[in-house]
């Protein structure tokens, strides 16, 4: 089975006016992209995210190197027809309705007037604008616009979905609103690459990633491994009372073991605000459906200072 | 077939945009009153000379108006794509450029269709009315002696050549849009070559005395490069009541074609490169 995406030894430049000076935007990038992966690309601004993109959608043609799509050369066009993309804050044909816009990228993308209706109709239920499709989008919100971007890329049920940035300038609710589209995108088959700032987000729904830093991926692999704690162990319990934090110091401590640290988890301002506002079921992580309060004990075997909180 | 079908939808979605921008209402609503206005000369009696004067008037409009909604639509309607990042949604669809230029091309094409299709009408409408009137006239009745004489047929064709010629106007226009940075120069730029192509010639008569060979060479290659467009001032015929020569049509619509399928093709290598 062909990756969704293979990218080998990828080098973009970009000349510089009309001397010999280039700018290296994407430098011997190598990437592997799992069908049905929720893959995050990481990077500070310049980090060559958007090149890379750029070059996967056919958008730029590599300087060296290779990129395929579904094992097709990403710039011929037959490897699109799988791929939907959200561009980063998206501007779509203000004087379109959302429907109206839905319904003519379907047809772009090969589907009959009538499928591509039908399928409209379908991906604007399904990212939950049903009520605001026959709207212009130039009325629609920050959230809405990314929700119809959303729809866009998906009216042609493509296997591979591009998202940059899809919670830019969006609210909390709204954000949540797309990681869970992502989440039931991944349920749906489908693979998801998905550039974002957002960290926290990133650490939610996706399963693998790739940090870019001036062009070089640095660092890249399942999400569990890359922000494993190196040397710890994390056990939860639920409300472990004083007397048995101490009990368990000293046993542990017999067993040549310091507890470095006992402490209640903290939530995140995110998950206490959709709590808050009553949207607790859009709280997501990874590996856990929300999070659980009780204690956690943070133990390193070979640590020397033991500190209590 | 395919890529037909992704020509007419993006070709049908630049009209549509267009028919919503107010720079083509406002053209048209200016072009149809001066059309309209040069009804309102005949205070000034021009006897029968009146009809010259309004199809002069009128095509002189269609002309100006016509060839100002070619280049700045076309320019708007590109440039829209572009700062919108509408063109990165629907080029990261199966979509090639050449699909893209080309649908951009017919859609603003068919935009001015409709502009020179009402004026011309429009036209036709007037000159009409006033020769039923100057018929009706004593002082003028001799003028007519086997009815009416405006070539109404005629009208037609030239309108349809004068859509031609703003057809190779906006494939100039793409050309430039397909490296240009800014829409303002799009546009200034397409107007001087405008201009080159209203002014050539006068390069084509020069070029027969220069005897400076290379000089010669570069006359003849602008010769070639830039389109001769008085060719395309065939509204004489109409105003002095000759019927229009097949030759005449038949020539200008294979220059006409020549230069579209060129320039398109110049646009789509001019936008090939271009970072979206």
């Amino acid at each position: 089975m062909a990756p969704a995406i293979e990218i080998k030894e990828l080098t973009k430049d970009f000349p510089l006016g009309l001397g010999k000076y280039k700018l290296r935007a994407v430098d011997h990038l190598s990437l592997r992209v799992e069908q049905n992966q929720v893959f995050g690309l990481l990077g500070p601004n310049g980090s060559g995210k958007s090149t890379t993109m750029k070059v996967i959608l056919g958008l730029l043609t590599p300087t060296a190197g290779e990129c395929r799509v579904y094992g097709l050369p990403s710039n011929k066009t037959a490897a699109r027809k799988e791929v939907g993309f959200l561009p980063e804050a998206p501007y779509f044909y203000k004087y379109l309705s959302g429907l109206e816009m839905v319904v003519l990228m379907g047809k772009i993308c090969g589907l009959s007037a009538a499928r591509a209706r039908e399928r409209a109709w379908e991906v604007i239920e399904w990212v939950g604008l049903k009520d605001a499709a026959r709207r212009r989008v130039g009325t629609y919100s920050k959230g809405m616009l990314q929700r119809i971007g959303i729809a866009q890329a998906l009216v042609h049920d493509p296997q591979l979905i591009i998202l940059d940035e899809p919670t830019a300038g969006v609210d909390p609710v709204g954000s949540a609103e797309i990681s869970s589209l992502v989440l039931k995108l991944k349920e749906a088959g489908k693979t998801i690459l998905l550039c974002s700032h957002l960290l926290a987000q990133v650490e939610d729904i996706c399963d693998h990633v790739a940090i870019m830093n001036k062009g070089r991926c640095i660092r890249q692999g399942p999400l569990a491994e890359i922000t494993e704690g190196q040397g710890d162990t994390e056990i939860r319990l639920d409300q472990l009372p004083e007397p048995e934090v101490e009990a368990l110091r000293r046993w542990l401590g017999e067993r040549g073991i310091d507890l470095r640290q006992v402490k209640r988890p903290q939530l995140r301002l995110d998950e206490v605000f959709l709590r808050e506002i009553g949207k607790a079921d859009l709280i997501y992580r990874q590996g856990s459906e929300s999070v659980q309060l009780g204690s956690q004990v943070t133990s390193d075997k070979a640590g020397k200072d033991s500190e209590n909180e | 077939m395919n890529s037909l079908r992704i020509i007419r939808l993006i070709a049908g979605n630049t009209f549509l945009e267009a028919v919503r921008q107010k720079l083509f209402l406002f053209l048209v609503f200016i072009a149809a009153a001066f059309i309209v206005s040069s009804f309102y000369f005949r205070d000034l009696d021009f006897g029968f000379s009146e009809l010259k004067f309004i199809s002069d008037f009128g095509f002189g409009a269609i002309v100006f108006f016509g060839s100002i909604l070619s280049i700045a639509g076309a320019a708007q309607l590109f440039f829209n794509e572009i700062e919108n990042r509408t063109a990165l949604t629907i080029l990261a669809k199966p979509v090639r450029r050449i699909e893209f230029i080309l649908g951009k091309f017919t859609g603003v094409w068919a935009v001015v269709l409709a502009f020179t299709a009402m004026m011309t009408l429009l036209l036709m409408a007037i000159l009409w009315y006033r020769e039923g009137i100057l018929m009706g006239m004593e002082r003028f009745a001799r003028d007519f002696p086997e009815g009416r004489k405006v070539l109404y047929g005629d009208i037609l064709w030239v309108g349809f050549l004068q859509w031609l010629k703003f057809g190779i106007l906006i494939s100039i226009t793409m050309i430039v849009a397909g490296f240009a940075r800014t829409n303002l120069f799009t546009v200034v730029i397409s107007f001087f070559i405008l201009i080159i192509c209203h002014l050539q010639y006068l390069a084509r008569d020069a070029w027969a005395e220069i005897a400076f060979w290379p000089a010669r060479m570069g006359v003849a290659v602008m010769g070639f490069a830039f389109p001769n467009f008085q060719v395309f001032n065939v509204g004489e015929y109409v105003a002095l009541y000759e019927p229009l020569p097949w030759s005449v049509i038949g020539s200008l619509v294979g220059l006409s074609a020549i230069y579209i399928i060129v320039y398109n093709l110049l646009a789509v290598v001019s936008f090939r490169s271009r970072e979206i």
